[in-house]
């Protein structure tokens, strides 16, 4: 069989955290950008000897790839989705899928007709403490869940300025909030009703104190109520996110700087803060992602833990934090066509037999 | 100086006879009619309770005023602060009653005219505003060290309070469940903190946790805007695990544009395992808040100048909390009433 081949669009920070990714799983990457950054990063991974090469034609890297992994700005994701899946390729796609409840849906849509599989890379599904909670409340360990916390903050990021455009990143909400936005409805199922608050320079205007932050309050259709915070703070707030989920039979807290295994308490110099996180300890939870996405092309049986109606259901419930951020509203959610979350009963069984196998 | 201890409803009032009985110049006496006549099954009341902390008894509140006390302490069920408040008032002596100030904003008016009308004192205990770790919140913030301060985000998590004193989930003494007993200490240290007043407020609510053991909401998120544009919301759930050494904690992170400030009131303490109990092992030892509150109360704010919340502070406090349970069953959010 001929090596994995991956067309990997974009080149910036989370290109750089998904290429190493696929090269373990032994792909074969071609790089495509429109502003010439593809030969950089190609031309780094060829001079370490990967098989990485800059492609400077998009219908070219359509033509020859297996699967097309989106790295680039958010309001780009529609139409090179929509290409590639044109060209009957797989899509990887950095979330938010889109900035629209109806781009997503497009999106998704089109994936579907086309019978290609569309991957909302909420990577925070595969970093083994946020996996390890949801397992547990899959069990049942921690009985009905009813009130969850979810914080997610860092530095506000510098190296790339459309983030700090709320036209092109959606804020903090669309671009941060989302990832607990998923994981809330991972665990506690799907959310109907949405409060949010933005305070702060949602327009990033370059000065030191540059901060924003969002606030939202999610109802479950369970009954269970979750707290998720997104901040992009001031240039020395370490990146932290932590989580704390109380069951009737139990609570499980975490906090990523409190155990991170290894760290460096001196070094002579301050360190920059880091963009994309990375642990020594555990595998790389990208590489854990794109390893499930590229299993499920070769095996339809093997269902990685996140799908396209989970993506575009995070990009519904952020849009109507940010629609409730802006009137003031709290914002009703209209019913799923199909559930978050399993009933826990099947699920554990589900869980019992395969731990790998996502229980819906 | 005497101190009278009215009612020993309130599991607080357990820590203020100790804490009353040791205090060098005071001479403490507690009374408690109600509980004597009707303890829970399974709660000490009246002379017992007062016996089990060595503080003198006296069987009527009557008798307790008549000993002429300086100042009373009301640790009354919540439905019942207001008659206690209102004897003292009658009686011209100093109050501190215990929070939420009452179960009503109706109640709570009447108690603050009451104490107002008879030139008497109302203060309210909320011992978190005596934390080390909050006054240095508000000498960040006060300093403008911290900036305009964007959010707050606060928990006061505690476990299910009903196994000490069953009626904390009786909605008709206790007013309601977790959100009518655990937002009013973070939104008293907003209302120190800022003095801004809440405009607006969002609360949701479950009874997920003990749904077959209370009636009263169990969980909370509480959201309030200020007129300062600070956005708080606190987290009031008892989702504290009973089986837990510790009975639960008050957390509070600021974001502000100038600095991120975060505050835990009850963190300091050593961890450990015993095995002598096969259970973790938690030796706080931060400062004594009820003290320095009690403290604050008797003699005077002491040398970071911190005094205890008034009447009207507790009213602005319960707004919140009727404003959140009116939010609650709305599903919209809420405006604070005026006062």
């Amino acid at each position: 069989m001929p090596p994995l081949h991956i067309g990997l669009l974009g080149a910036g920070g989370i290109a750089r955290a998904h290429l190493p990714g696929w090269l373990e799983l032994g792909a074969r990457v071609s790089v495509h950008t429109q502003d010439g950054s593809a030969d950089k990063l190609a031309g780094e991974y060829a001079e370490l000897g990967h098989d990485v090469t800059a492609v400077p034609d998009l219908d070219d890297l359509l033509a020859g790839c297996r699967a097309v992994d989106i790295c680039t700005p958010t309001p780009t994701h529609k139409d090179l989705a929509l290409a590639a899946i044109a060209a009957g390729r797989h899509v990887v796609c950095e979330k938010p899928l889109a900035l629209t409840v109806p781009d997503a849906e497009e999106i998704a849509a089109a994936a579907a007709e086309a019978g290609v599989q569309l991957h909302p890379a909420h990577v925070v599904r595969y970093f083994p403490a946020y996996a390890a909670m949801r397992d547990a409340v899959v069990r049942g360990e921690l009985g009905d869940l009813a009130v969850l916390r979810f914080t997610r903050g860092g530095a506000r990021p510098q190296w790339a300025p459309w983030f700090g455009d709320p036209a092109k990143s959606g804020g903090v909400i669309m671009d941060l909030m989302v990832h607990d936005i998923d994981i809330a409805r991972w665990v506690a199922g799907d959310v109907v009703r949405v409060h949010a608050r933005t305070r702060g320079s949602e327009r990033a205007t370059g000065a030191p104190a540059d901060v924003v932050t969002a606030t939202a309050v999610l109802t479950h259709a369970s009954g269970a109520i979750s707290h998720v915070t997104g901040l992009w703070g001031l240039p020395d707030q370490r990146f932290r996110t932590t989580f704390r989920v109380a069951g009737a039979d139990g609570l499980l807290c975490h906090d990523s700087l409190a155990v991170p295994g290894f760290r460096i308490t001196a070094q002579g110099v301050r360190a920059a803060n880091e963009g994309i996180p990375s642990s020594p300890m555990t595998e790389s939870p990208y590489l854990t992602e794109l390893r499930e996405f590229a299993t499920s092309w070769e095996d339809p049986a093997a269902r990685p833990r996140v799908d396209a109606h989970d993506g575009t259901a995070a990009v519904r419930i952020a849009c109507a934090a940010v629609e409730s951020s802006r009137t003031g509203q709290a914002v009703e959610l209209p019913p799923a066509s199909r559930p978050a979350a399993p009933e826990r009963g099947t699920a554990a069984t589900t869980h019992a037999t395969d731990p790998e196998e996502p229980t819906r | 100086m005497k101190v009278a201890v009215l009612s020993f409803a309130h599991v607080h009032a357990a820590a203020y006879l100790r804490l009353l009985r040791d205090m060098p110049g005071v001479e403490v006496v507690g009374s408690d009619p109600e509980g004597a006549a009707a303890a829970a099954p399974g709660e000490t009341r009246g002379r017992a309770f007062a016996d089990q902390h060595g503080v003198p008894y006296v069987d009527t509140y009557e008798e307790a005023f008549a000993r002429g006390p300086d100042a009373v302490v009301v640790c009354s069920e919540n439905a019942r602060h207001r008659p206690l408040v209102e004897l003292a008032a009658a009686h011209r002596v100093d109050v501190l009653c215990e929070k939420p100030l009452a179960t009503t904003v109706a109640d709570g008016e009447a108690m603050v005219a009451a104490c107002r009308a008879a030139g008497v004192r109302l203060a309210v205990a909320f011992p978190v505003r005596f934390s080390p770790a909050y006054a240095a919140v508000k000498r960040a913030v006060a300093a403008g060290d911290a900036g305009r301060v964007l959010t707050v985000s606060g928990a006061n998590n505690g476990h299910l309070p009903t196994r000490a004193r069953r009626w904390f989930a009786d909605p008709e003494l206790a007013g309601g469940g977790a959100l009518m007993d655990h937002t009013v200490h973070i939104a008293d240290l907003l209302d120190d903190l800022f003095a801004a007043r809440a405009v607006e407020v969002y609360a949701q609510t479950n009874n997920l946790l003990y749904a077959d053991e209370v009636a009263a909401e169990t969980a909370g998120l509480v959201t309030v805007e200020y007129d300062n544009g600070t956005v708080a919301t606190i987290d009031c759930s008892w989702s504290h695990p009973r089986s837990h050494p510790a009975w639960g904690g008050l957390e509070m992170t600021l974001v502000g544009e100038h600095a991120t400030l975060e505050m835990d009131a009850f963190d300091q303490k050593v961890h450990g395992h015993s095995e002598r109990h096969a259970r973790p092992l938690e030796l706080s030892f931060g400062a004594d808040l009820d003290s320095r509150m009690l403290r604050a109360f008797l003699f005077g704010p002491g040398p970071d100048g911190m005094d205890l919340a008034d009447g009207e502070g507790g009213l602005r406090t319960l707004r919140i909390v009727e404003a959140g349970y009116e939010s609650a069953r709305r599903g919209t959010a809420v405006a604070v009433a005026g006062g």
